[in-house]
């Protein structure tokens, strides 16, 4: 069994640990001899997964989020598998995993035509082949049922078709990868907003293992964000975590609560709605300019912008970074798409080299920073750092809570 | 200074327009650095279509609709080739084709230091490519750096 992250509570990882065990939820409990006690109230369902902020299982992550995910063949309480180092990422969509850490058989879904479904995951710095497998996934104590998820690598599917091979360099190893799958919650449902009538190069019907070709797909057959598929605290979900010291920390535990306003624990309160676009994203206002495209984004490992007055590193490697002389802080506001604006924020930009070298051992850097290219001048993106010292609410598109209506992401 | 001047916009413009008649919806654009002439080919590789064509002041467009609704903008330098292609949509182009004889440096090059999956920045030799975005939103761009016409803005490269 793959070792529980996190410490924090240890209630949640009783919890974390059971539910490796349990897996799917089956089974029942062993009385002792003698008089039984009367049966407890049924329990809330347990909506909390810890999650960490460590070098991950490729030994190169920073700011970046992990959860562990526990994945049954459909209808299996035995055939199942918890799989640590998931990646917790706001900015996609889907329960991704990566094959070569999979011990269990995931069947691969298959079309009314009969042929196997496959995916080209597209991400900014290359793309992820491998079917769509249906898997029993539990995350704390939620589950959804015969769950449409992708196999990363799958040797029954080795052969890339050109057609995403040409998007851009494979990632289909841990080590390429840099996690053993991605959690993607993203306030919207689905991966693909369209490609139940449209083919993007995304979903290729596959009749043999090396013969795939570009296909529209049902949604129901699509990868979801596994949390609108959960029985119970479906509308979306929350990221707690602690702050952090400005030059930052070995590690950052804190919480992934699923449902928003369906438990004690999940309230939303006063907190502050920012609907997003169609593309899950909002105004930013920096440095007096409005930048339309921007985001919030738990799968970002820094606080991208671009302002050519900082100077960037120098060294191999770390060149797309800010090296500024001193430590700046710099101001920001956001604002949704219902006209919410969320003024004077700020933001620390170290000098990441220093920062690197101060602590090498360090995986959370709140202060790290990067440029976008110029010619990217309308984006703000603000990566995993905005997390920190927070609790964050991603709603999912047409959920309604008690302070706004999803899309939105509130604070 | 523009270094196209009206006479040869006309005739460019009239020019395209014939070839867009000429080749109807198999339109698409050429190559990172390869002539222009390449469009046919790419066309029908994307199954794209040619949305604009606007002269700058120091170099050509060409904004390529492709059928999944990403842009793919390619940049013509006054020597005829392209310098530099940029996309902005729901998806990534077809880069093998979009890059040329490019792509394989792309692919081959080194992961920087703490890479994520919403960033890409490349340079390997005279080739740069930068990417940005995430799940249904993504944006980039490629260009050789010494191909660039003197003039020329990277900010505009987009």
């Amino acid at each position: 069994m793959a070792s529980c992250i996190g410490p924090v509570r240890a209630v949640l990882i009783a919890a974390c640990c059971l539910a490796a065990v349990a897996c799917g939820g089956g089974g029942g409990g062993g009385g002792g001899s003698g008089t039984p006690p009367p049966p407890p109230p049924p329990p809330p369902t347990n909506n909390v997964a810890s999650v960490i902020v460590d070098e991950g299982p490729a030994s190169q992550s920073v700011n970046t989020l992990f959860t562990s995910v526990t994945v049954c063949v459909p209808g299996s309480t035995t055939n199942c598998q918890t799989i640590d180092h998931i990646q917790v990422d706001t900015g996609s969509y889907g329960l991704r995993l990566l094959a070569p850490v999979l011990t269990v058989t995931l069947p691969v879904e298959t079309l009314s035509s009969g042929n196997s479904l496959a995916q080209c995951t597209q991400f900014v710095d290359g793309f992820s082949w491998g079917p769509i497998a249906l898997a029993d996934v539990q995350i704390a104590g939620e589950t959804a049922k015969s769950l449409p998820v992708q196999v990363i690598g799958d040797s029954r599917f080795a052969t890339v078709p050109a057609a995403c091979s040409g998007t851009g360099t494979a990632e289909d190893t841990v080590s390429s990868f840099g996690a053993n799958g991605i959690l993607g919650i993203g306030p919207f449902e689905l991966d693909c907003g369209d490609c139940d009538t449209v083919t993007h190069g995304l979903y290729f019907a596959c009749a043999t293992a090396t013969t795939c070709t570009d296909t529209t797909v049902p949604n129901a057959m699509q990868v979801p964000n596994p949390v609108t598929h959960f029985a119970a605290d479906n509308n979306g979900s929350m990221i707690d975590l602690p702050a952090v010291a400005a030059g930052g920390a070995v590690t950052l535990s804190g919480s992934l609560i699923f449902g928003i306003d369906t438990q004690s624990n999940n309230q939303s309160g006063t907190q502050t709605v920012l609907t997003v676009d169609g593309n899950g994203e909002l105004a930013m206002t920096f440095n007096g300019q409005t930048l339309a495209n921007s985001f919030i984004d738990s799968g970002s490992n820094g606080i991208y912008f671009a302002d050519s007055s900082i100077a960037t590193c120098t060294t191999t490697g770390l060149t797309s970074f800010y090296c500024p002389g001193n430590t700046l802080t710099l101001g920001l506001s956001i604002q949704g798409q219902n006209g919410v604006m969320v003024n004077n924020l700020t933001f620390g930009v170290g000098n990441a080299q220093t920062m690197l070298n101060a602590n090498p051992t360090f995986n959370v850097f709140p202060q790290l920073a990067g440029q976008l290219p110029a010619g990217n001048a309308g984006t703000f993106d603000y990566g995993l750092a905005f997390f920190y010292g927070k609790r964050v609410a991603v709603a999912v598109e047409g959920n309604m809570t008690s302070v706004g209506t999803g899309p939105y992401i509130a604070f | 200074m523009p270094i196209f001047r009206s006479g040869e916009i006309k005739i460019t413009i009239l020019l395209s327009a014939v070839l867009i008649a000429a080749l109807g919806p198999r339109i698409a654009g050429a190559t990172l650095g390869e002539p222009e002439i390449t469009v046919q080919s790419d066309v029908a590789q994307l199954r794209a279509s040619i949305k604009n064509s606007d002269d700058r002041a120091s170099y050509r467009v060409h904004e390529i609709q492709l059928p999944g609704g990403t842009l793919l903008r390619e940049f013509v330098a006054p020597d005829g080739k392209v310098f530099a292609v940029a996309w902005n949509g729901p998806t990534k182009p077809n880069l093998r084709q979009a890059l040329g004889k490019y792509f394989d440096a792309m692919v081959s090059a080194p992961k920087p230091k703490f890479a994520d999956r919403r960033h890409l920045q490349i340079q390997q030799g005279d080739l740069v490519v930068q990417g940005s975005g995430h799940m249904r939103a993504f944006s980039g761009r490629a260009y050789l750096a010494s191909a660039i016409p003197s003039g020329v803005n990277l900010g505009d490269l987009h």
